[in-house]
């Protein structure tokens, strides 16, 4: 039976990382253990929210996950590919890049500033030859634009044009145009102002139950991982202390540095902040 | 209360190529001794351009338009280079966002506090700067003082220098600190550290402080009044009760609402539709009356003036004019 | 510093010199044999023409040339450290005796002439940002961008004209007028128009990276915060900007020493002086191999030395500089 229940909870997996671990020589007698023998899953369909400070590894995980680094050790299987494997990885190349997609806390960097709108988001089609379902590139980057809520006026419109919502909406739109069953988000919405992070979230929020995509969130803020993720990961240097469903975690976090950092959070309620205050 | 810093009426502005932009218009606002006011918006408010006039510090082209800024009862507005060169770090200081990059990477953590020091007391004897360094240190919480006042800013931590900051801009005791973001480049936890510390120092040295933050938590924790600032104008004013559990002005409402925090998982979020205005030509009437689902036709034309509804609670919008239709606020009920 | 002992430190750097040069010289000593022309040539001039083949081969015997080329290179190391670097076929003496009658004159040149350049160039520069967009700026940067368009043949020919030929105040060539050789005024008179060539025609550029460099450290946060505490102007843009340029300043200073000894080839040339710039000219146009190597490697031992003791300076200045000087908070934030 046990047996039984694990092939069901495997089949449903679509990305598992096992024991991965990366560290950074910065010379001779220094190494940096940024990822340090991390392991979770990801299953088809979640919203997997993976937090922490500056400097614990979170982004550096990203990026092993994405063959953006080579891991030292462990191993990324994702779909019972082994990522980390050159020759795995080789073989299944087109299926890796297009049904995986990344998107980045600063798409003031991220987005190319001497391209168009259009040619940013047809670009990926255009490198992996995908023909476009509504026969122009132009119509379905207009679709696309459409999807994350920018009308077709935005088309021909340059990075610098748009504000910054506006541009993680474009980074978006180019992610989603090859319809990915992954999607990996450092840090998107840090650099937005509240009002227009809310607008992004119930985007993101929106296409993940449209499209049944699975997304690694990466984050610092709990309150947007508390209200967007399904589970959530903590990692404090460079590991990862507790994984746990979005509840769970908030209403009885079992490790100290996650107590630490719940209490930490400054609350919109100034009564609730004053008790604190006082209690510190 | 005495009133330590007073400004009327100020409208600065910064000459581009591409226009005039209005970055603070018609604001008036006043600091009480040993209070902490916040000043809220989202970037491009004007709430830093704001801050950075009071102690001039913005560029070249930016200037004054009108108004006035009244420092312990000293009309200062027209204050030259020297003259401001004199009052800064006595009268008031600044702490700025990030503390990766407001020290100087070449010059020891203690030389630039002992700088600070020196400024405004240049008979100073050596061995006494030094000390004062090592008691400022100590005041922000930096451990192991004499051993770190050699080191250089790089082998510090974002909180460490964010502390370091702080000894800087309080070592000459001024009256006024303007803390522009403190700890929106920290971490969670080093964040909690540095309010705290900006509390508490508060507490024990009276000095009275603008802190300029865009996130409501940390304004709830260490303000005691707050002024929300939308396209360069102030729309809302009172104590961090009145803004937080009644507020009145809908982008008070708007920006509550946006919360992750205050939200119910599985709920919408609520979005303040549409973009702040661009400063260069902003619109007749009141700026917010685009996003604004309650707006009445009045918006459009005329600017609302600040409708007074308790002794320390201000708002600026048509919705308190008695021939208003009454409307049931949608956040604040959590009394 | 985390060396335990400075004189290591000093030791450490030495050894780097001595290995840069090494490489160099081997570098040199290769790429010279692979050159077109005949080794030969270079001791026995068109001698070489009138040979038969046993002369030639007991030539080469001599000279050691059917020797492998690492042992020649051996041959010719050994020699040079010794500071024979053998005979110039243009002038049939020793390298060295040519090198060495030249090289005060270019130092003196380009030596004053390039710290003037400096100096000059960073009081402008400061000046330029003190007066940031005012007119005294303004002004500076008209001026300088009219005269870095003049070329320096042209603005040679026209002081010799002005000052040599209508005014009779100054000589037009020459390092010094024959027999008159110490005398110092004469020198001088003689130094006043190439010097004033040399430097208006490259003052400019460095001026204009200075106030660059500065107007942007003027920009930084760090700047607001000492403005902040009270600090005057001057003390910020003295104490605190300057400090933070020098290094990058150092380090372009470094790079462009070869001017000193190749850069004013120009100059010398249109008032005849006597210089290492014209020199090094003339033994490439005339394949004087000899010649050739022992100024690629002086030139290239003084850029090597220059850098090297940039780099100790820069690491007085800047701690960040030094590369074991453990780990850099900010490169552990980047890895986030």
């Amino acid at each position: 039976m046990i047996v039984k229940g694990m092939v069901i909870i495997m089949a449903d997996v679509l990305l598992d990382v096992q024991h991965l671990t990366h560290f950074f020589k910065i010379n001779k007698n220094i190494t940096i253990k940024a990822v340090d023998d991390i392991s979770f899953q990801i299953r088809k369909g979640e919203i997997f929210g993976l937090v922490g400070e500056s400097g614990s590894g979170k982004s550096t995980a990203a990026r092993c996950i994405m063959n953006v680094y080579r891991p030292v050790s462990g191993k990324v299987i994702y779909k019972g590919i082994n990522t980390c494997d050159p020759v795995e990885f080789r073989q299944n190349k087109k299926l890796l890049q297009t049904s995986r997609q990344f998107i980045f806390q600063d798409s003031t960097s991220s987005l190319n500033g001497r391209m168009k709108v259009e040619d940013i988001i047809a670009e990926p089609m255009q490198i992996h030859h995908v023909r476009p379902k509504r026969g122009t590139l132009r119509s379905e980057a207009e679709f696309q634009l459409y999807y994350v809520g920018l009308d077709k006026s935005y088309l021909d419109k340059y990075p610098y044009e748009l504000s910054g919502g506006m541009r993680q909406r474009v980074a978006i739109a180019r992610a989603l145009s090859m319809e990915p069953e992954l999607l990996v988000a450092d840090e998107p919405i840090a650099a937005l102002d509240v009002s227009i992070q809310a607008q992004i979230i119930n985007l993101f929020k929106h296409l993940q139950k449209e499209h049944g995509f699975s997304i690694l969130f990466i984050a610092h803020d709990l309150a947007v991982v508390k209200y967007l993720c399904d589970r959530v990961g903590v990692m404090y240097h460079g590991r990862l202390v507790e994984v746990a469903p979005t509840e769970e975690l908030f209403e009885n976090p079992k490790h100290p540095y996650t107590k630490a950092l719940l209490s930490a959070i400054p609350v919109p309620d100034p009564r609730l902040e004053r008790v604190k205050g006082a209690v510190n | 209360m005495k009133e330590l810093l007073e400004i009327k009426n100020l409208s600065v502005s910064f000459n581009t190529l591409k226009g005039e932009i209005q970055a603070v218009r018609d604001v008036s606002l006043s600091l009480h001794e040993g209070e902490v006011l916040a000043i809220v918006g989202e970037s491009g408010c004007g709430k830093s351009v704001l801050c950075k006039s009071i102690m001039k510090l913005l560029h070249d082209n930016a200037y004054i338009k009108s108004g006035s800024i009244i420092v312990d009862g000293v009309d200062i507005t027209h204050y030259g280079r020297k003259d401001m060169e004199r009052l800064r770090g006595r009268v008031f200081s600044m702490v700025f966002q990030d503390p990766m990059t407001s020290l100087n990477p070449t010059i020891p953590i203690g030389e630039q506090i002992a700088e600070a020091v020196r400024v405004h007391n240049p008979k100073m004897k050596k061995a006494e700067v030094y000390e004062r360094v090592i008691s400022m240190m100590d005041l922000v919480g930096i451990p192991d003082a004499e051993d770190r006042y050699k080191l250089y800013p790089y082998s510090f931590s974002g909180g460490m220098r964010q502390r370091s900051v702080m000894a800087i801009a309080l070592a000459s005791e001024p009256k006024i600190l303007l803390a522009d973001e403190p700890t929106t480049s920290l971490d969670v936890t080093i964040q909690a550290q540095i309010l705290d510390l900006l509390k508490s120092l508060q507490k024990k040295l009276l000095t009275a402080t603008i802190l300029v933050s865009h996130d409501l938590g940390v304004v709830s924790r260490v303000a005691d009044r707050v002024a929300v600032m939308y396209a360069g104008k102030i729309v809302e004013l009172g104590t961090v009760e009145d803004i937080f559990y009644e507020p009145r002005h809908p982008y008070t409402w708007g920006l509550m609402r946006s919360l992750p925090s205050l939200a119910k998982k599985g709920q919408e979020l609520y979005t303040i539709p549409g973009m702040p205005p661009t400063l260069i030509n902003p619109p007749k009437g009141d700026a917010f009356a685009c996003r604004n689902e309650y707006a009445l036709a009045i918006d459009y034309e005329e600017m609302p003036p600040m409708f007074k509804i308790s002794d320390t609670h201000y708002a600026a919008t048509w919705l308190l004019d008695e021939r208003a239709p009454k409307i049931a606020p949608p956040v604040g009920s959590i009394r | 510093m985390r060396h335990k002992n400075i004189f290591l430190y000093y030791i450490q750097k030495f050894i780097v010199f001595v290995l840069s040069v090494l490489v160099l010289s081997v570098v040199v000593f290769y790429v010279s044999r692979l050159a077109p022309g005949d080794p030969l040539y270079s001791y026995y001039g068109d001698r070489v023409e009138k040979m038969s083949d046993s002369e030639r081969e007991w030539a080469e015997n001599q000279l050691g040339l059917n020797e492998p080329i690492h042992i020649q290179y051996i041959h010719w190391f050994a020699n040079a450290i010794r500071g024979n670097f053998g005979i110039s076929y243009k002038y049939k003496t020793d390298v060295i005796k040519i090198i060495g009658g030249r090289l005060p004159n270019t130092l003196i040149l380009g030596g004053i002439g390039f710290v003037l350049i400096y100096v000059l160039a960073l009081g402008l520069g400061i000046l330029c940002t003190w007066y940031e967009d005012k007119w005294p700026d303004r002004l500076l940067c008209k001026i300088g961008t009219v005269t870095s368009c003049i070329p320096e043949f042209w603005l040679s020919i026209a002081l010799i004209f002005l000052f040599s030929i209508k005014l009779k105040l100054l000589p037009s060539s020459g390092a010094y007028s024959i027999g008159n050789g110490e005398n110092v005024i004469d020198r001088i008179s003689h130094l006043t128009l190439p010097m004033t060539v040399v430097v208006v025609s490259h003052l400019w550029y460095y001026a204009y990276m200075i106030r660059n460099k500065l107007l942007e450290e003027v920009r930084t946060e760090y700047v607001l915060l000492a403005k902040s505490k009270g600090l005057s102007k001057k003390n910020i843009l003295f104490k605190h900007c300057l400090r933070n340029i020098v290094p990058s300043y150092l380090s372009i200073m470094a790079i462009s020493v070869p001017h000193i000894l190749g850069g004013t080839y120009i100059v010398e040339t249109v008032f005849s002086y006597p210089g290492i710039g014209t020199l090094s000219y003339e033994s490439a146009r005339y394949q004087d191999y000899n010649m050739l190597m022992a100024l690629c490697i002086l030139s290239g031992a003084l850029v090597i030395l220059c850098n090297i003791v940039v780099q100790i300076v820069n690491e007085r200045i800047d701690p960040r500089m030094k590369k074991d000087e453990g780990l850099q908070v900010s490169e552990v934030i980047e890895i986030g």
